[in-house]
């Protein structure tokens, strides 16, 4: 093995480490661009994970899968959106409920429909051509959200409605409707983050795969300042010691330990940017209609 | 109630806090539903926000097309954009850069971009809430004519304001409110402010409590080089005293240092410069709790949000900043003592709640306000710093708070007032300061004040 | 508590109650088990008997710790999504000590429960520190350190901490001394449930009467007015973060000393997060938090039989609790998120 290979091995461990964060971290940029902090990423990857395997298995099409995992993502985030956007409910509470629904659902439908706990059988996955067109497609989904929020006209409504939604209410903007087309965008995102994991990076569900990714995303959007291309390039730095992890691993440093690097790099990361990034003005805030 | 405006009119409506005008203005312009009866415009119908409805972290192009975007394929079309946004400028004389920022924008350019907004909706009627709130005297008097070149055109104008003389030199009709019913209706060019005064509070003023001698010369808050964190509205280099026995009146425009003024006072933002309360030194390191036991008590603007727990009862309230001294005993928060000092607050202070358990919340503007400066008044602080003490309240409250801002300047408090009111530091300070970009440009004694020049220090013109 | 609020927190409860039967009824539904026979099942599980009685207890008083941890930091104004880490590390803590500390149950037991709340204690404290000093957002600290607390856990009791004797992934079990003594005969009912009533107790107490309580519940509901009443903001959060946590620890530790008499990775099925649901549907009272924290445990007892007997997978309880928490996210219970104090 040459210098070259085990570089380029590092990189493509990098880029898959980082891909299913930097979904997450993009659907994550765009709901908080509007406003909405999505606590339940994690769920809405687990979600997106857990329905890809189901579909995939049933029809024997990973591509059904995949597009089911999306539809999957995208249908908890408009739940989060009903509560959190309509009711305007506090979104950090509603979030860690979205969380526990969706890993519950999850491991219940795992019972159900594989008949046993833990984790699914192997179903049929996208394969290596997949999963590349998967780790691409995120660097095209952070070009396409740039260009979305920064040139479109939603894209400023959504901005309006981030920081100021009665402002946004007064130009005559529908900030309810914004935030919740938004976060359902940011869903289907998450689902793919998921869906990558479960059967582009695998071929199968097992409890707990999403391991906290959706909450290194969380840390990723702050770290990435609320941009696309800065989420994607927090998601590539998280990635970095998520494989920085793996190649250490291989080579015998205690795993726990090692595992726990890219959170404790996005705790460091938090920390050093929490003071000087500064968040969409109305982030997070419900909005009551007025 | 019924009124009429009609086109090329600039039209006042007035009225004391409370008294409707802002619900007025909103079933107006169309963005609340009234309970019952109707409003008939000829046309669209506009509202420039008192405090206005833009967002800080768009452009003014961004604001100004917000929502009706010109569009090139899926996309902003960003140069015809600017271009409607310079041409608007243009055709009424407000110049704006359109690829400003809007957060970056002093008030005025502010105030600006919020009227173009408008405009660019070509609207028959424009409601303007409170829209000098924030300008400065020689601002207001171009704002005015901007308005009435605006109206020349054909747009009719619903001004309305609490401010009597800019409404009896620019307005044309004036419509007086008071407690949501119309109680007159008078002409710019007949009336005086009095008259309007007493229309507005249903009677003569009340009186505020008189002014005893008191002995000159014991400086009790002392300021010198006062600065704080460069930015937007930041205090540069404030020096200034305040003796026992007297008011001293900080006279300004909204952004020129006075919020961290009263922060740095309070203690709660970073400075540099030097804070003294009788002759003792006060580095930023004093924290909140040894400036208040050291008898420095802070009035703030906003008292819901700074002085205030709105799910609190009043004596809960009352409590707070001295819970850890006069209502503690031991560890134990003293509840039986904190209802003791209320209901002594409630009384002195006539504050019309049920009990001592109604929420703080729940309460009007001017009662709350009498629970917060009642508390900062208790035991005959050394100094107190009321920044802008009577802002959305009523007259009466108003009054009653004054005239306790007197008694205790009578009683040997040093006070420094900072208010955004003219009229309110004219009539309490024994000497006005003019504050303005952060720094002290001018002194008046209490009873060598020129409006004018006063009003032109405000500005900056000098 | 006004009265207002005491009936609004009991119709808090019967909400969840409701929500736990619609939810539950489809998800059985979806398994092809008719509700009524799960519903009952779990019920005849969690109350049936004595034995079961017990164990929907031995919940009770595992979820009341860090719900009351919970509860504590939500009314300072602190999100702590944290317990699940600070539980893990508390039970490591009290397990190691509990099997190291040869002396009396008078001094082993202290000793081990105080193990665990110095562990989760310092857990929280870390959230709580990086949101005094940086002013770092605490939800995503403390859902980062969860999983860091998970691998440290991990770590720990398979390098350094494991029973030479036993499996590797487990700590010694704990001395006789330190384990808890049980209170009714027939059944594993410890005195973990009267020191959770006791923690309830002392919750209450320090909320409503002591001034620390009225500083911390200032700076929840208005952090501005709180810092100008000279109050030291900084240090209520990180006190509200450490205690918070120290509670969650001592929940980790009764369940090591009462039930499972050693570390493993049986610890907690999730009740660091259940107990967010917990404190929601005591609307951050201690009182009614007690009484929702029996209804959890009845809830987290019964899935256990129902399992076995009704055949309705056991992780439909984290699909009730999911709902719960959505649907009671909307009760008015902090005013301090819109204008924090950094």
């Amino acid at each position: 093995m040459n210098v070259t290979s085990v570089l380029f091995a590092f990189v493509a461990l990098t880029l898959i480490k980082a891909t299913p964060i930097a979904y997450a971290a993009l659907g994550g940029t765009l709901a908080e661009r509007a406003g909405v902090v999505v606590i339940g990423l994690e769920g809405m990857m687990a979600i997106g994970a857990f329905a890809s395997v189901v579909v995939s298995n049933a029809t024997g099409s990973p591509l059904a899968g995949a597009l089911a995992g999306i539809a999957a993502g995208a249908l908890l985030a408009a739940l989060y959106a009903l509560v959190a956007v309509r009711f305007g409910v506090d979104q950090i509470v509603a979030g860690t409920g979205i969380n526990l629904l969706a890993i519950g659902i999850a491991a219940y439908g795992l019972t159900v429909v594989f008949h046993q706990a833990g984790a699914s059988h192997e179903v049929p996955a996208l394969g290596t051509n997949g999963e590349i067109v998967l780790v691409a497609l995120a660097f095209a989904c952070a070009a396409a959200l740039h260009l979305i929020i920064t040139r479109t006209p939603w894209g400023l409504h959504v901005r309006a409605c981030g920081e100021d939604p009665h402002v946004a209410r007064i130009a005559g903007i529908d900030p309810m409707r914004t935030r919740f087309l938004a976060v359902t965008i940011g869903g289907a995102l998450a689902g793919l983050g998921g869906v990558y994991l479960a059967i582009g990076e695998l071929n199968l569900y097992v409890d707990g795969m999403t391991a906290g990714r959706g909450f290194i995303a969380l840390a990723a959007i702050i770290f990435g300042r609320w941009t696309p291309f800065g989420a994607l390039g927090a998601a590539l730095f998280f990635g970095f010691f998520a494989s920085l992890q793996v190649t250490l691993q291989r080579a015998g440093i205690p795993s726990e330990l090692m595992q726990a690097l890219p959170y404790l790099a996005a705790l460091v990361a938090l920390a050093g940017f929490a003071g000087r990034a500064k968040a969409p003005a109305a982030d997070g805030v419900a909005y009551d209609g007025s | 109630m019924r009124f009429t405006v009609h086109a090329g009119e600039i039209h006042a409506l007035i009225g004391e806090n409370g008294a409707g005008k802002s619900t007025t203005a909103a079933i107006a312009a169309g963005t609340l539903a009234p309970d019952a009866g109707t409003v008939t415009a000829i046309g669209t119908v506009g509202l420039v926000h008192q405090h206005f409805a833009l967002i800080d972290r768009l452009t003014v192009w961004e604001n100004i097309v917000l929502s009706r975007e010109p569009r090139r394929g899926a996309r902003i079309d960003r140069d015809a954009a600017i271009a409607r946004v310079r041409a608007l400028a243009t055709e009424h004389g407000l110049a704006v850069d359109p690829l400003a920022l809007v957060g970056t924008l002093p008030v005025a350019v502010k105030q600006r971009v919020e009227l173009l907004r408008e405009l660019a909706r070509e609207p028959a009627v424009l409601v303007l809430d409170e829209p000098t709130a924030a300008l400065a005297p020689v601002e207001i008097d171009a704002f005015f004519v901007t308005l009435r070149a605006l109206a020349a055109r054909g747009t009719a104008m619903l001004v309305i304001t609490h401010k009597l003389r800019e409404v009896i030199d620019h307005a044309n009709g004036i419509t007086v409110m008071r407690r949501g019913a119309i109680v007159s209706r008078r002409e710019a060019a007949t009336t005086d402010a009095n008259e309007l005064a007493r229309d507005m509070v249903g009677g003569e003023l009340p009186a505020l409590a008189a002014r005893t001698a008191t002995v000159a010369g014991t400086c009790r808050i002392a300021i010198a080089n006062l600065a704080t964190e460069p930015g937007a509205g930041a205090l540069r280099d404030a020096t200034l005293h305040v003796d026992a026995g007297e008011i001293v009146g900080i006279a300004g425009i909204e952004g020129n240092g006075q919020t961290p003024l009263a922060d740095a006072l309070a203690g709660v933002i970073a400075y540099t410069g030097t804070i003294a309360l009788d002759g003792i030194a006060m580095p930023p390191s004093v924290t909140p709790a040894q400036r208040l036991a050291r008898g420095l008590r802070v009035i703030p603007q906003d008292r819901n949000r700074e002085a205030l727990v709105a799910s609190w009862s009043i004596a809960d309230n009352v409590a707070l900043g001295a819970h850890g001294s006069r209502f503690a005993r031991g560890g134990r928060y003293d509840r039986a003592a904190a209802r003791t000092a209320a209901s002594a607050i409630v009384r002195a202070y006539d504050v019309r709640s049920g009990s001592l358990d109604a929420r703080t919340g729940e309460l009007s503007g001017g009662n709350q306000q009498k629970i917060v400066v009642g508390r900062a008044l208790a035991g005959n602080p050394a100094a107190i710093v009321a920044y802008q003490p009577t802002r959305g309240i009523d007259v009466g409250a108003g009054a009653l708070v004054q005239s306790r801002l007197i008694e205790a300047r009578n009683a040997g408090s040093a006070v420094l007032l900072i208010s955004f009111e003219l009229d309110e530091i004219l009539a309490l300070a024994d000497r006005v300061l003019v504050l303005f970009g952060g720094r002290i440009v001018g002194a008046f004694a209490g009873t060598a004040i020129d409006r004018a020049t006063l009003g032109a220090l405000m500005a900056g013109a000098v | 508590m006004t009265l207002r609020a005491r009936l609004g927190s009991l119709r808090d409860l019967g909400l969840a109650v409701a929500i736990a039967l619609v939810v539950g009824s489809i998800a059985m539904l979806v398994a092809g088990v008719n509700p009524i026979v799960g519903f009952s099942s779990l019920l005849d599980g969690a109350l049936g008997n004595r034995s079961e009685l017990g164990e929907t207890l031995i919940q009770t008083s595992a979820l009341l710790f860090p719900a009351l941890g919970i509860a504590l930091a939500f009314r300072g104004g602190l999100f702590n999504i944290g317990a699940e880490g600070q539980l893990v590390l508390g039970g490591l803590a009290a397990g190691t000590i509990g099997a190291d500390l040869h002396a009396p149950a008078l001094v082993a037991i202290p000793a081990a429960l105080l193990a665990g709340a110095i562990a989760g204690g310092l857990w929280g404290s870390i959230a709580g520190f990086l949101r005094a000093r940086f002013g770092a957002n605490e939800v995503i600290a403390t859902l980062m350190l969860n999983v860091v607390a998970a691998l440290l856990a991990s770590y720990l009791v398979n390098n350094l901490l494991h029973d030479p004797a036993g499996q590797s992934s487990e700590t010694a079990l704990v001395l006789a001394n330190a384990q808890l003594p049980v209170i009714v005969p027939g059944t594993r009912l410890t005195i973990a449930i009267l020191l959770a009533l006791a923690a309830a107790a002392i919750v209450r107490y320090v909320l409503a009467e002591t001034i620390f309580g009225y500083e911390l519940r200032a700076t929840g509901e208005a952090p501005e007015a709180a810092l100008r009443a000279g109050i030291d903001v900084r240090r209520t959060a990180l006190l509200a973060m450490t205690w918070s946590g120290a509670l969650a620890g001592i929940g980790g530790a009764v369940i090591v000393l009462g039930v499972l008499h050693r570390f493993n990775g049986q610890l907690s099925p999730g009740y660091g997060f259940v107990a967010i649901a917990v404190a929601l549907v005591g609307r951050l009272d201690p009182l009614p938090i007690t009484l929702a924290a029996f209804a959890f445990g009845i809830l987290q007892s019964g899935a256990v039989s129902m399992q076995a007997e009704a055949g309705v997978p056991r992780e439909i309880v984290a699909v009730v609790e999911g709902v719960v928490i959505l649907a009671l996210a909307g009760q008015r219970f902090l005013g301090a998120r819109k204008s924090r104090v950094r």
